[in-house]
């Protein structure tokens, strides 16, 4: 059972946030404005607490999902209600927002893209803090578009850690834009159960 | 879809159970976890499990979560229910067990939908409680409500059409 003490939380609250921070700067500047990854609470819940991270379990979310590779195992998704993915192909597409309707080629190839680059970022940034072992070569795969039940998302995404614990740990980040507030895009890091005793374990030796 | 959508709904959140009786419905919202769907057609009574994971290892805090600890936790409430023996009497209804994506090279998660389903369908086999419809595997999240008035299964994947199974 890995049950992190208060202060490897805000360790690895810290690191989050460092590759939070390198996420913010590499999105910035591919989509051509100022946006701002805001890391969340670092906590573990019970499963059923976890369901609803991205919203009523029911709710239809848009989502690239990527695994990680390297010094880490788990997961990171980076979700969309509808409307505020399609707005962000719309940025992207250099067209007025709304102008996307539905899900086609394009829009997917835009949010998977933008996945990848906040992925990479975020992890980048996250080796780049974190004790040696769990750096190794750390990125993601290739993402994959979903659009799928909420629930169902976090259900499949928790499922390695949950195999081993109780309490899940799911790392929210949101997203911001001057002038334009809460984008309604998040980005969720799962690493799995082994990943998780490790980062705690290499937390503890950096103290 | 279910004939009264105006019927009350107990929702059942991952890792739990819960038992009905019509006119109320049982729903809940799977990935790679399998909802097992009881029903007694006599006493119109009906239960839904989400489980989570195959093996409880001997893990007793959470006997919703693994399908060795769920399933006799689901007919203890139903024969609660029924104030009787559920012998002979329930048939079963399965879903879910799908695999959403890579979660990385080698992940745990890559066969638990279907390490779940051949749990499931091993105890119930061993319970001899028949399996009257199954939607399970592939690749999607799935809606998954029992109607204990009948004991019908509706299905409804995200942006599809509702099935009954």
């Amino acid at each position: 059972m890995i049950e992190l003490t208060d202060v490897q939380r805000r360790m690895l609250r810290t690191v989050l946030g460092l590759g939070a921070e390198g996420a913010s700067r590499a999105l910035s500047r591919w989509l051509g404005m100022d946006v701002r990854l805001t890391l969340g609470e670092v906590e573990q819940v019970d499963l059923e607490a976890a369901a609803g991270a991205l919203g009523p379990p029911e709710s239809l979310v848009a989502a690239c999902a990527m695994g990680l590779t390297g010094g880490l195992g788990g997961s990171m998704l980076l979700c969309f209600e509808d409307r505020a993915g399609l707005a962000l192909a719309d940025l992207l597409l250099r067209q007025p927002v709304g102008t996307s309707a539905e899900w086609g080629e394009v829009e997917r190839s835009a949010a998977m893209e933008t996945a990848n680059i906040v992925g990479c970022a975020y992890l980048n940034a996250l080796a780049a803090h974190l004790p040696a072992g769990a750096d190794s070569g750390l990125a993601p795969t290739p993402p994959t578009f979903l659009h799928e039940f909420a629930g169902s998302l976090i259900e499949f995404a928790v499922m390695g850690q949950a195999a081993e614990l109780d309490r899940v740990l799911l790392a929210g980040t949101t997203f911001e834009a001057a002038g334009a507030g809460d984008l309604g895009w998040t980005l969720l890091f799962v690493p799995d159960a082994p990943s998780l005793a490790a980062l705690a374990a290499a937390l503890d030796g950096s103290a | 879809m279910p004939n009264d959508p105006a019927a009350p709904v107990v929702p059942v959140a991952i890792g739990r159970w819960a038992v009905a009786a019509a006119p109320a419905q049982l729903r809940t919202l799977l990935g790679s976890c399998v909802g097992v769907a009881l029903h007694d057609r006599a006493a119109k009574v009906g239960g839904l499990a989400h489980v989570v994971l195959p093996d409880s290892r001997g893990d007793v805090a959470h006997p919703g979560k693994y399908a060795d600890t769920a399933i006799p936790a689901l007919i203890a409430d139903i024969e609660r229910a029924i104030r009787g023996k559920a012998a002979g009497r329930l048939v079963a209804k399965l879903a879910g067990g799908a695999s959403m994506f890579q979660t990385g090279p080698d992940p745990p998660s890559r066969n638990i939908g279907r390490m779940n389903q051949e749990a499931v369908e091993a105890i119930l086999a061993a319970l001899r409680i028949p399996i009257l419809g199954r939607d399970l595997g592939g690749e999607g999240g799935r809606n998954m409500i029992l109607d204990p008035a009948t004991g019908r299964v509706w299905i409804r994947s995200p942006g599809g059409d509702g099935r009954e199974i």
